[in-house]
C-alpha cells in the first residue's frame, strides 16, 4: 500500500520523553505498595514501568505503546506456580531417597532450574515483544524457547570454563537467535554485531580484572610444595591446618598477597563495571536490524559513569537518613523493655525494627537503582541511536499475535527476569 | 469544538495517515486529507491507550485489529474525553482500580497469613497420619544425616553414640530397660531407637521415624531414672503424635505459601524468614505443650513418677528445642511445669531403676 500521507522523515532519531520526577513518584509509590502486599503488588508495578518507559520512548515522532496488563502476569505467574509446584515436590521426593539420584539431586534440580530460567527468559522476552505497538503494528517473536534455553546453558558454561572470554561470541550467539526471530509486523529482524570487535574492545578489561588472579594462581603453583601439602591433608582429621602451615612455611604469605590482588582485581571490576557496560549497550544497538533499518548507537562511557555517581549520591543521602532513623527507632524499641534494656519484650521490638529497616533500606536502595541507573540506560541507550532507512516504516505489514504471559510468570517464579 | 486533527494507522500497515476527525452525534468519524472516510468509532467502544502525557491516543476496544488515532491538540482531546465512555484522560477510572487492586491484595495477604497461622498447623495435623511408617521413617534417616553432621563433633576422636565400648554395656542396658517398660506403656506405630549421644548440653531430640537423641549433658544433670525417663516420655510424645513429620509438612506448606507466592521483591526474602521463624516458633508452643502431656500420662501408665519430668524441665530452663531461646522463657517453664505436676497427681510410684542400674546409667559415656 502506497500512501501520499506524511511520510516518514529521512534522518530519524529516538527521543525520551519521560519525566525523572513522574517516574520516581511511580516507583516511590510501588516500593511502599511492594511493603503493604508482601510482594503482590509487583505485577502492577512492572506494567506500570513498562508503560512509562515504552510510551515515553518516541521513534522518529511515533511513541512506543506497551499493552500488557498486570491481570496477564498475575494470571502467568499462577500458570507457572501450577507448573513448578509438582517440580518442587520430585525434587523434593528425590532428595529424601538416599541413592544416587538423591545425592545428585541438588546438582539435577540446579540444571533443570537453570535451563527452565533461560526458557523463561526467552518466553518472556515473546510476551514483551508482542504487548509492543508501534504505529498499530505488533511486535513479534518466533523460534524455539527450548532450543535457545539450551544453548543459553551451553554458553554460559563455556563463557564460565573460559572465565569470561567466551563472553562476546555468548551474546552474539544468543543475540543472532533472538533478533533472527524478532519480527516488527513482516519485518524481520537481525543481529549484526561481531564478536571478535567486542572480544578486541573488551579485553583491556578482562586483563585489568584477571591479571591479579592469574599472577596470584601463578605464585600458588610456584610456591606451594604440592608434595608435602598433600601428605599433609590425606593424614586427615585434626590439627589439618598446623600441619599445612609446618609442610609449607611459604604458604602464609602467599594466601596473604592472594587476598591483595583478589582485592585489586573486586575493585578493578566495580570500577571498570560501568565501562563495560556502555560498551556492550554499545555494541548490541549498533548490531540491531529490522529489514533495512539500521542502528547505530553513540553512547558516550561518561553519561554511564555519570549515572552510577547519581546512583551513588542518592544511595549514600539515603543511608544517612536510614541510620538516623533507624537508631531513634532501636532506642525507643529497646526502652520498651524498661531500662536497662533487656527481656524478651524489647529483644522482639529490636527484631522488629532491625526487620523493618532492612526491608525499608533494600526497597529505597533497590528504587534508587531503577531510578538512576536503569532509567539513565534506558534513555541513553534510546537517545544515543542513530536510525537509518526508515522509510521502510511506511510500509510494514502487521503480523503475529498476543502470546501468553506463561514466560513472564515462570521468570518471576525463578527470580530471574529484566524489566 | 466538534472537528480536529488527528493522526491515524489502520492496524494493516504501519503507514501514517494525516486525518480530520469530527465528533458526530454517535461517534468518531475519522477521514483521510483526501477526504475519504478511514473508519467510524462509536463512542462506547473507544478505549483510551498509554501514550507520553501531551498525546492523547485511542484504540477500539476488544478489536484484534490494532487501529489507533493519536490527537495532540489538548482541547479537542478534551471534548473527544466528555463524549467516549471509556476514555480516561484525568485517570480518575485508573485511580479507582488501584485503590481496589490496593484494598484487594491487602485482604488476600491477611487471609494468607490467616491460613498460615491456622490451617497449615490444621492440615499437617490431619495429614500427617495419612503418612506410612515407611515414607516417615526415610524422612527420618534424612533429617538422621543432617542432625549428625551439626551435633557430631567427633570430640577426642569418641563415637557420637554412647554405650557402644565395653565399660558402657551396663549403661547401655539399663537405657534399654528404661526404655522398654516406657515402649511397652505406649504402643507406638513404629518402634522406637533410643540413643545417649556426646553432647554437653541438657538436652533431648526426637526424630521422623522414632529415632530419639539423649544428650549426654542430660544425663549428667539428672538426679534420678524417673527424671531422664519424664524426658524420654515426652521425646515419645512427639514421636507418637508424629511431631516429626507435621512440622516438616508445616515447613513445606509455609514455604509454598511465603516463598512462592509472596514475597518476590527486593528485601522480600528478610519477611519470609521472619514470618516463617514466628509462625513456626508459635506451632512449636503448642506441640510442646501437647508432648509435655502425653509425657506425664505415659509416665502415670507406666507407673513412673511423672514430677519428675517437671522437675528436669525445671532444672533446664524448658528448652527442649534448640534455638528457641525467644520464646521458651521462664514464665513459660513454669506454666509447663505446674501443668505436668497437675497431671502427675499423688498416686505411688516404682522407681524406673534400681541404683545400681542408675549408677551404669550415668556412666553410659564414660568411653
Amino acid at each position: 500500500m502506497t500512501s501520499l500521507d506524511a511520510g516518514t522523515a529521512a534522518g530519524g532519531g529516538v527521543r525520551f520523553l519521560g519525566n525523572r520526577r513522574a517516574y520516581w513518584r511511580l516507583l516511590m509509590r510501588g516500593a511502599a505498595l511492594l511493603m503493604v502486599t508482601l510482594g503482590i503488588y509487583r505485577f502492577w508495578l512492572a506494567t506500570d514501568i513498562r508503560r512509562f518507559l515504552w510510551s515515553n520512548t518516541e521513534v522518529a515522532g511515533e511513541s512506543l505503546e506497551y499493552t500488557g496488563t498486570p491481570l496477564e502476569l498475575l494470571l502467568g505467574f499462577l500458570v507457572a506456580i501450577a507448573i513448578l509446584i509438582p517440580v518442587y515436590a520430585g525434587f523434593f521426593v528425590a532428595a529424601l531417597d538416599l541413592g544416587t539420584i538423591g545425592h545428585l539431586s541438588g546438582l539435577i534440580a540446579f540444571a533443570a532450574l537453570g535451563l527452565l530460567g533461560q526458557y523463561a527468559l526467552y518466553r518472556a522476552r515473546r510476551y514483551r515483544l508482542t504487548r509492543t505497538i508501534f504505529r498499530g503494528v505488533r511486535f513479534h517473536q518466533s523460534g524455539s524457547a527450548w532450543r535457545y534455553a539450551f544453548c543459553a546453558v551451553f554458553w554460559w558454561s563455556i563463557t564460565a570454563l573460559t572465565c569470561g572470554l567466551a563472553y562476546p561470541f555468548q551474546i552474539a550467539s544468543l543475540e543472532r537467535y533472538k533478533m533472527r526471530n524478532t519480527y516488527y509486523g513482516n519485518l524481520a529482524g537481525g543481529f549484526a554485531g561481531s564478536a571478535f570487535h567486542l572480544l578486541l574492545r573488551g579485553f583491556p578489561m578482562w586483563f585489568l580484572v584477571f591479571a591479579p588472579l592469574l599472577v596470584t594462581a601463578g605464585a600458588f603453583i610456584e610456591v606451594v610444595d604440592w608434595k608435602a601439602l598433600g601428605d599433609a591433608l590425606s593424614v586427615g582429621a585434626d590439627d589439618v591446618m598446623t600441619r599445612i602451615e609446618s609442610s609449607n612455611p611459604a604458604l602464609g604469605s602467599v594466601v596473604v598477597f592472594g587476598m591483595l590482588m583478589g582485592s585489586v582485581a573486586a575493585c578493578a571490576a566495580a570500577l571498570l563495571y560501568p565501562a563495560f557496560q556502555a560498551l556492550v549497550l554499545r555494541w548490541w544497538s549498533s548490531g540491531l536490524r529490522f529489514g533495512d533499518i539500521e542502528m547505530r548507537s553513540t553512547l558516550r562511557t561518561r553519561h554511564v559513569y555519570g549515572a552510577y555517581m547519581r546512583f551513588l549520591w542518592y544511595a549514600i543521602l539515603f543511608s544517612i537518613v536510614m541510620t538516623m532513623i533507624g537508631g531513634l527507632g532501636l532506642l525507643l524499641a529497646g526502652s520498651i523493655g524498661g531500662s536497662p534494656p533487656a527481656g524478651p519484650g524489647a529483644e522482639i521490638a529490636v527484631t522488629g525494627v532491625l526487620l523493618v529497616g532492612y526491608v525499608i533500606a533494600a526497597l529505597g536502595f533497590s528504587t534508587i537503582y531503577r531510578a538512576t541507573v536503569m532509567l539513565s540506560l534506558w534513555q541513553l541507550g534510546m537517545e544515543s541511536l542513530q536510525l537509518s532507512g526508515l522509510s521502510a516504516l511506511d510500509r510494514v505489514k502487521a503480523t503475529g499475535r498476543p502470546s501468553s504471559a506463561l514466560g513472564e510468570g515462570l521468570a518471576d517464579a525463578l527470580n530471574v527476569g529484566g524489566y | 469544538m466538534t472537528s480536529g486533527a488527528g493522526i491515524f494507522f489502520d492496524g494493516k500497515t504501519s503507514a501514517r495517515h494525516n486525518a480530520m476527525v469530527a465528533l458526530s452525534a454517535s461517534g468518531l468519524e475519522i477521514a483521510g486529507h483526501d477526504g475519504r472516510l478511514l473508519a467510524q468509532w462509536p463512542y462506547d467502544e473507544i478505549e483510551g491507550l498509554p501514550a507520553p502525557a501531551n498525546v492523547l491516543r485511542l484504540g477500539r476496544r476488544g478489536n484484534a485489529l490494532l487501529e489507533r488515532l493519536e490527537i495532540l491538540d489538548s482541547a479537542f482531546a478534551a471534548a473527544v474525553d466528555a463524549r467516549a465512555t471509556y476514555v480516561d484522560r484525568t485517570g480518575t477510572l485508573q485511580r479507582r482500580q488501584r485503590t481496589s487492586v490496593i484494598g484487594w491484595t491487602v485482604v488476600a495477604t491477611l487471609s494468607l497469613l490467616a491460613v498460615a497461622y491456622f490451617g497449615v498447623p490444621a492440615i499437617a495435623e490431619r495429614l500427617a497420619p495419612l503418612v506410612p511408617v515407611g515414607i516417615e521413617r526415610k524422612l527420618g534417616d534424612a533429617v538422621d544425616m543432617q542432625v549428625r553432621g551439626i551435633l557430631d563433633t567427633r570430640n577426642a576422636g569418641m563415637a557420637f553414640e554412647c554405650g557402644t565400648a565395653d565399660t558402657e554395656k551396663a549403661g547401655r542396658a539399663a537405657l534399654d530397660r528404661l526404655v522398654h517398660r516406657l515402649e511397652a506403656a505406649a504402643a507406638l506405630p513404629m518402634p522406637l531407637r533410643t540413643f545417649v549421644v556426646r553432647r554437653t548440653e541438657a538436652n533431648a531430640i526426637a526424630l521422623p521415624g522414632g529415632q530419639v537423641y539423649v544428650f549426654q549433658g542430660l544425663i549428667a544433670k539428672a538426679d534420678n531414672a524417673d527424671e531422664v525417663a519424664g524426658v524420654i516420655a515426652h521425646e515419645i510424645g512427639h514421636v507418637a503424635r508424629r511431631d516429626g513429620t507435621k512440622s516438616v509438612l508445616q515447613a513445606g506448606g509455609l514455604s509454598l505459601m511465603f516463598g512462592m507466592l509472596l514475597g518476590d521483591f527486593v528485601g522480600g526474602g528478610a519477611v519470609v524468614i521472619a514470618a516463617r521463624t514466628v509462625l513456626q516458633s508459635s506451632y512449636s508452643r503448642e506441640v510442646e505443650a501437647a508432648a509435655d502431656r502425653y509425657g506425664a500420662e505415659l509416665m502415670n501408665k507406666a507407673g513412673g513418677n511423672a514430677h519428675g519430668l517437671a522437675s528436669m524441665l525445671g532444672k533446664i530452663g524448658g528448652a527442649t528445642e534448640p534455638g528457641m531461646k525467644i520464646l521458651l522463657d521462664h514464665p513459660e517453664t513454669k506454666a509447663r511445669v505446674a501443668a505436668i505436676n497437675k497431671i502427675a497427681g499423688t498416686q505411688p510410684t516404682s522407681p524406673f531403676l534400681n541404683n545400681a542400674e542408675w549408677a551404669s546409667l550415668k556412666r553410659i559415656c564414660a568411653g
